[in-house]
Order: structure tokens, then sequence, then C-alpha cells
């Protein structure tokens, strides 16, 4: 039943998603200076039974009717509610549904919110948003369809993996697809803008409140996924530089060059191209990014269950997008005037620009090269994080001292303000303190850590400038000084880190640097849907003989039938004690891995702080309208 | 004789093609010195000593019956049908490290027979198997 | 000017695109197809529910054989029950199923809902004799013939096409 309703509703979207291109096209022509009043209607009901589809697959998740493929293979009835809700996108047909769903929004929203703009711009932006539309829901009705029937009816579903029973890894999905789906509507708003020649200055006002959206939404995304890779995968990094994690971080490379450069573009003409070819490579690229992270060609540490046939049609729709992108971008796009000052704002804004594509490119190529290497050669080989750590890690330092000096120019102007001043004075203080405290570290990381500490401490005296001045921008100060933040913290982490495996019996004790690690007890629970073997250890720390009780799992569940090594974290305002244990075959030697994570919290913050930043960015922008 | 205009493009154009081409050669010498190529134990065996100085990834079958585990570490044979190489570990398994199952291993080689893992590697899907292992099984299990 | 550029970004697209189309028919799912034709490794299965073990060598005494692993808590092998219960109907066929890492219990209830196809039926409850067959994943089914030579092997839940294709070889 809920099958043949969740199909037809897809249908009838795709019919009104083909009515809405018939009309949009149509209504080009037409004299009026607005758009007809039926494409609104037919547009609102698009997004109706578009939602409606997708409230049919999260109701088929909910009463557990696995009489679709979908929801057999990915439920099971003990599960709880909240994980029955999120089952809906943690397959590859459900995220489908929630990236129509998307698409489709912010379509409906882009009608609704600009009813000032040019009739032809919007005409245009329609026509390419429900192109994409079509595409996606061709897609979901052919290939990949969350409404399958199945049968006979099994009595009860498969489970899902308890790895991904997870609430951050719940609600990382709908973040991430807000984030780069969100990035579709510049994409066509981007190619509307050329063909129906807008000027800088609307095309820059247009697009700025979707991409602090996007963007925000593609951090938060991030960083909740990271938030699970530390705390599910028990190995104690958050950042793998596996190729799935990368192609969330390529797409917001883009973005926050985008975001810096519609600064500039609102103010000046020079942009207009480049903010263009921005705009359509971040969609591109989170295409780019589903496309390797779908079809299977990748190895990496997330799994997906991949199908080479989706592989083939996402890659045939990327190709037809960028082909079609660049040949209307050759078509249409004007000639620019590049007038630029060395020392104006828009330099270091442009200097962001360059340091984001680079990074974009040194991302991509380490993602790809594998993948082109075997293809092309056979040989097989991985790209560790070395490689990445080794190129970005030198290009942080100019980065960051950018970041602090650049917000401090006037628009179009040349004359350099001093470099010396108090803010510095005071981190040189602060980091001759670090230094000392640290006994032995390569230079590059202090370098890092003056640089990183001389934007925090500027950022402060922005802020309290502020103050004084109305018209500072806070959402910058905040964004910087999370980002400071974040690389402080970072470094500090990479240069406090302690990590210790050993094996051990159950009474056992280890001893090294300033810590005894004893392993008390173990015991086994059994509960609803796994059995757990539970380690007691207890952790002093010889320095300041403070003690903590830790304990570590390991658990066998049931449904599916999979073993889970739970890491056991203690979070304390500066630093995390992180155990995990496993053991093979049965044996009455355990293997434990003991790590000590400093600043983890202050790293998750000023995650958070980077992406309050985009949000205050886009209520100064509704204030301004 | 070209006016101050267009020198001043040139100049800029120029520098930035520059810059472009030591970055690009920069990224691809890291790129070539932090790669992990991946060996299966008979390729191990046909190789010179060059692959003992860098990490490499070993990819095999965890023999049944060989893993062991004392005080210390876990000593484990990989195995392609052909040849065989004796691991030693230090460390958490990750929880689908099992018997008879593949495993990729990330470390040093000390010798032809002998590897020193830093990290091992598996996925979360019960019927995982990385390509690379598929391959080279596939080439052996005849 | 422009042209020039559009036809070296064209070029260097397609050669993209074309090396990601290449690297996609790089089937990375398993396969150890060059098994067939190949003897049927010896290896000894215990009954599902009765004592005792039964040895692959035995499978000489059937005309054909079709060697299937399955398990309740496996999705794809829901999809493929009813083709082997077709097969079953067969006289010129015996289907021998492997119970892999299930629980008895779970395997029972599948059986009584969906119907029992084989006429043998032993467990691998480890997982770890089904190694010996080539087997990674579930269901995979094999087809052989009275000298224990492999004919035929499917990875994944064989379809109507494969169940016309296995009747074509039995039936000559």
């Amino acid at each position: 039943m809920l099958s043949n309703f969740g199909i037809t509703v897809s249908i009838i979207s795709l019919l009104l998603t083909t009515s809405i291109l018939y009309l949009s096209y149509y209504d080009l022509k037409s004299s009026g200076n607005n758009v007809s009043k039926k494409i609104y209607k037919f547009a609102f009901f698009q997004i109706v039974f578009t939602f409606l589809g997708f409230i049919t697959l999260i109701v088929a998740y909910v009463i557990s009717d696995f009489s679709l493929i979908n929801v057999y293979e990915n439920s099971h009835t003990t599960k709880p509610l909240f994980y029955k809700i999120s089952g809906t996108w943690g397959n590859h047909e459900g995220s489908l549904l929630l990236w129509i769903n998307i698409l489709v929004l912010f379509s409906f929203l882009f009608l609704i919110l600009n009813k000032n703009k040019n009739k032809n711009f919007k005409l245009y932006t329609l026509i390419f948003q429900n192109l994409l539309i079509s595409a996606f829901l061709i897609f979901l009705l052919t290939n990949s369809n969350p409404f399958s029937l199945l049968y006979p009816i099994p009595t009860e579903g498969m489970g899902l993996n308890p790895i991904l029973q997870d609430p951050a890894l719940a609600i990382h999905p709908p973040l991430l697809y807000i984030g780069f789906v969100g990035s579709s509507i510049y994409f066509s708003i981007a190619l509307a803008a050329l063909i129906s020649k807008v000027d800088s200055k609307s095309l820059a006002l247009t697009i700025k409140p979707w991409v602090s959206v996007s963007w925000t939404f593609q951090t938060l995304g991030i960083l909740v996924g990271s938030i699970w890779a530390y705390y599910e995968l028990g190995w104690g990094g958050f950042w793998f530089w596996d190729p799935v994690e990368n192609s969330s971080l390529m797409p917001w490379f883009l973005m926050t060059a985008l975001l810096h450069s519609v600064l500039v573009l609102e103010r000046r003409i020079g942009l207009y191209s480049w903010v263009i070819i921005l705009s359509i490579l971040t969609f591109t690229m989170s295409v780019v990014g589903t496309f390797l992270v779908r079809s299977g060609i990748l190895n990496s540490v997330h799994t997906f269950a991949n199908d080479p046939s989706r592989g083939l049609f996402i890659l045939s729709f990327l190709a037809l997008m960028v082909f079609s992108s660049i040949f209307i971008f050759f078509k249409y796009a004007p000639d620019d005037n590049k007038n630029y000052k060395i020392f104006s704002k828009e330099s270091f804004i442009l200097a962001n620009n360059w340091f984001m594509i680079f990074f974009l490119a040194v991302v991509l190529i380490g993602t790809l090269y594998p993948v082109f290497l075997d293809t092309l050669t056979g040989q097989k080989i991985s790209v560790g994080p070395p490689y990445y750590n080794f190129i970005l890690a030198p290009f942080l330092l100019p980065l960051l001292f950018l970041m602090t000096l650049g917000p401090k120019h006037k628009w179009i102007s040349s004359d350099m303000i001093g470099i010396f001043n108090i803010a510095l004075f005071i981190s040189v203080i602060l980091f001759i303190i670090i230094f000392l405290s640290i006994k032995d570290s390569s230079i590059l990381m202090l370098l890092i850590l003056l640089f990183s500490t001389y934007l925090i401490t500027q950022t402060i005296f922005d802020f309290y400038e502020k103050f004084k001045n109305k018209n500072i921008n806070l959402s910058r100060i905040i964004s910087h000084f999370g980002f400071g933040m974040l690389i402080f913290s970072i470094s500090l982490n990479q240069i406090y880190s302690v990590e210790k495996s050993f094996n051990a019996r159950i009474g056992d004790e280890k001893n090294f640097q300033n810590y005894t690690i004893k392993f008390n007890n173990l015991e086994t629970f059994s509960k609803n849907n796994f059995k757990s073997v539970k380690g007691y250890f207890e952790i002093i720390d010889n320095k300041n003989t403070t003690s903590q009780n830790l304990t570590p799992e390991i658990r066998v569940y049931n449904q599916p039938e999979i073993i889970t090594y739970e890491a056991s974290i203690n979070t304390r305002f500066f630093s995390d004690t992180y155990l995990t244990m496993s053991n093979i075959s049965n044996s009455d030697i355990f293997n434990i891995k003991f790590q000590k994570k400093p600043f983890m919290n202050f790293i998750w913050f000023s995650v958070l702080l980077i992406s309050i930043g985009g949000i205050l960015q886009f209520l100064r922008f509704e204030k301004k309208i | 004789m070209l006016n101050i205009k267009t020198k001043n493009r040139l100049l800029i154009f120029l520098s930035i093609f520059a810059l472009t081409i030591i970055l690009t050669i920069f990224l691809f010498k890291t790129l070539r010195n932090n790669v992990l190529y991946f060996y299966s134990p008979s390729e191990v065996s046909k190789t010179d000593e060059k692959a003992f100085k860098n990490n490499i990834r070993l990819g095999g079958m965890v023999k049944p019956g060989s893993v062991e585990t004392d005080d210390n570490e876990i000593k484990f044979i990989v195995t392609d049908y052909k040849k065989e190489i004796i691991v030693t570990y230090r460390g958490t398994v990750p929880a689908l490290f099992e018997e008879g199952k593949g495993v990729v291993a990330e470390g040093k080689l000390k010798d032809k027979n002998f590897f020193l893992a830093k990290r091992i590697l598996a996925k979360h899907d019960e019927n995982y198997m990385p390509p690379e292992i598929q391959e080279s099984l596939k080439q052996n299990a005849k | 000017m422009r042209k020039k550029y559009l036809v070296i970004i064209y070029s260097i697209s397609i050669f993209v695109f074309f090396v990601l189309y290449l690297s996609l028919g790089k089937n990375k799912v398993y396969t150890t197809q060059d098994n067939i034709g190949k003897k049927i490794a010896e290896v000894q299965l215990n009954y599902f529910d009765i004592d005792g073990e039964f040895n692959t060598k035995e499978i000489s005494n059937f005309k054909f054989t079709l060697l299937n692993f399955w398990a309740s808590w496996c999705g794809p092998c829901r999809k493929e029950h009813k083709y082997l219960v077709e097969l079953s109907k067969n006289s010129n066929l015996k289907i021998v199923g492997v119970n892999f890492k299930d629980e008895k219990k779970n395997a029972l209830k599948f059986l009584n809902e969906m119907g029992n196809p084989f006429s043998i039926l032993t467990k691998d409850p480890e997982g770890k004799k089904s190694v010996n067959f080539g087997i990674y994943g579930i269901p995979e089914t094999i087809l052989i013939n009275n000298e224990l030579k492999i004919l035929k092997k499917y990875v994944g839940p064989i379809n109507s096409k494969d169940v016309k294709e296995i009747e074509k070889i039995i039936n000559k």
C-alpha cells in the first residue's frame, strides 16, 4: 500500500517538475513583468508531493512495513523510534529521496523569496533547478527506488548496522545534504544570471544568503561527521583524510571561497565571471563527491553498498552537467575589467580564494590519484594522511597571517597598515609562554602556533573595537576567531597526544610515562539486542595523583550479527582520556589502546564558532533587506 | 615598447604561471613520497629491497589457526595461498579481524618473511573484502 | 581565444570522465569465476540438525548439485529463495544448502516461512569452512556436476535468468 502510494507521489512530482519546466519556458516569452501565477501554484504542489513521498517512506520505517525492500534491509522492529526515522536516510535510496526534497525545497524557497527580481532571471533559475530535480527523480524511479516491493513479506527486518545507530550519524546526512545539495541553487542562479545578463550587484545579493546557509550547514555536517568518527571508530582520531571525508571537504573549500568573493562582488564588478565559475564548481564538486562515494570506485573506511549502475548514472549526469555549463559559460560570459590595487581588501579576499583553490587541488589530486593510477596502470596505492599534512601545513602560515591582516584593510585603498601593533606584541608573549612549556616540536608547528595565536588575539581586539564602531563585521570576527582556535587546538592536540598500546590480562598493571593503568575486572552483560563484555580499568595520573575509571566494551549484536568495540572516553575540560579494548578468538589476553587526547572540546567548539559566523552572516544580510 | 599596463599584466601572469608550476611539482613530489603501495605476500617475495624502506600495505588472508596473542603483541600469518608472511602488531585490532578473513596491514617489512604492522584496517562491512586482496587471491586461488 | 580555452577545457574534462568511466568498469565486486571448470574443494560440513558430516565428495552421487550458501539474516537470500524452491522441483538437481553464520532458531523460521528447497542441509556457523569454497559474502551459489566439476558460480542472489541458465544445463 505504502509502496504504491510512494511511487505514485514520486511520479506526480516528476510530472509537476516537467510542467514547471514547460510553463517557465513559455513564460519567458510572455510580456508580463512577473512570473506567472500558475508556476507558483505548480511549485507549491511540487513541494507538497515531493515532501509526501519522503513522509511516506518515514511512515513505512516507523510502522516497520517490510513489504518495502528498503525498509526490510535497513530496519528492525526492535529498533528505537529515533533510529527507525533516521534509518530513512541512512541508505542510498532514502538519502536520494532526501536529496530530491532539498533540491525542491531550495527551488521553492528561491521562487517565493525573490519576488522583486528580474522575471527572466528567476525563470531561468527555475528551469535549471528543475532540470536537476527531474534528473534525480528519474534516477530515483528507474534505478534506486526506495519504494520497491518485496514478496513474500518477511516478518522481521535485517536491522541496521549498530555502528550507524548513533545520534551524530543520524543528523549528519541531513546537515551535509542541506550544505552541498543546497549549493545547487546557486549553480542554477549562476547559469541563469549568465543567460539573462544580470548585473554583478544583484547576482551577489541573490546568491549571498544561499551561500551562507549552505556553508553553515556544510560546516556543521563536517563537524558532526568528525565527532562520530572520533567516538565510534575507536582510533582516537577525528579526521583521517579518507576519500569520503574529502568529498565533503572539497565543496566546503569552494563554498568558503564563494562566501568571500561574493563580498567583493557586492561592491565591485571585477569578479563576476569568477563568482559564476565558483558557483558552478561548488555544485559540480558536490556531485563529484557523491559519485566517488556511491559508485564504489574508492576504498574508504566508510562503506556504502555499491552498485556500478548507480555510478554510471551519476557519471553521465555529471558529464552532461559539466559540458553544458562550460558551454553556457563560454557562450554568455562577459569580459571582466580587472583593476585591483595590491593592498586593497579585494586582494586579501582574493588571496583567500587562491588558498581555497590550492587546498581543493591538493585534496582532489590526493583523492583521485589512486583511482587514476589503478585505472591507467593497474597499480594499487593509497594516499595517506602524511601527504595532506605535509603539503597543507606550511600553507597555513600565510593563510593565518592574511586572515589576521586582511580584514583590517579598507575597500579599494592601497595604504599599508602597520603590522606591528599591540595584538602582535601580546601574541608573541603568549607564544613564548607556550614555547617554554613545549619541550620538543618542529619549527613549523611552532610557527603555526605563533600565527594562530596572533590571529586569535587580533580578532579579540577587533571584537573589542566592534563596540566602538558598529560597522565591523561580527560574523567575520567570530569565524576567523574560530578558525584560529581550531588550528591552535589541533596543533596542541598533535603535540600533546599520548598513545600507548599493549596487551593485558585481568589484574595486570602497566606503567609508562606518568601513567599507571590497572585492568581490574571484566564483566559480561546481556542487553536487548547485544551481549557485552565490559572491562574495568583504572587510570592513575602519577603527576597529580588523580584517577579515572574507564570501561571499554566489546559488543556482539544479534540483528545483524556484528561485533563492535566501544571506546570508553572520559572527557575533561582540557583533555580526553580514550581507551579501547579488543580481543581475538576468545583468548584471555586483551589488546588495549590507551590515548590521551588534549583539547578535543576546543576543536569541536571552534568549528561550532566558525559555523556561527555563517549564521550571523546570513542574519546580517536579512537585516539589510 | 610595451606600455606599463600590459607590462604589469604580463609580469603578474608570468609569476602566477611560475608559481603554479612550482606548486604542482612540489605537490606531486610529496604525493610520490607519501603513497602507500599495496603488496600481496607473493609480490613481497618478488620485490627488491627498496620496498623495505617505506611503509606499505600488506594484504591477504589471516591464516586460520595462526593467530597468537602474548603479553606484548599479536602475531599472525598473512597468506595469499602461495606465500606467507609473519605479521606482528601491537594495539587493538578492528572488530572484523578474524581468522580466515581478509586483512590489510599497514607498516614496514623487516625482511621478506617478517612484517611490523602499525595499523590493521577493516571496514564496517560484514562481507567486506578489500578489492586489492580480491584480485591477488583470485590469481592464486586456483 | 575563447574557443581555444573551450577546446582545452573540454578535452581535459573528456579525459577525466573517460578515466572515471573506465574505473567504473573495473568491477570491484569479488568474483571467483576463475574457479569454473575446477574441481570443488573436499570439505566436511556438519549437518544442520542431525549429527554427522557431509563430505563434498558425495556430490558425485548426484547428476547435478547446486551448492547454496545462505542465512536468515541475509536480505538478498530472501529474494532468491523462491527461485531455489522452483529449481528444487527438478529431479535432475539436488540442492545442498550451507547455512552460513546463523542461529538455528532463525534459520528454521526462515525455512518454515519461505519453504525448504534443500535436499541436504548443512551448516557453517563460524563461516570458516565456506572460505574453502571461495565464499566471502552470501548468497553465493555453485553448480557442480557428478565429476565434482564447478560449472557455474553465482555471486549474489540468483534471478529468473540464472534459473533458465541452470535449467538449460541440467536438462541436457
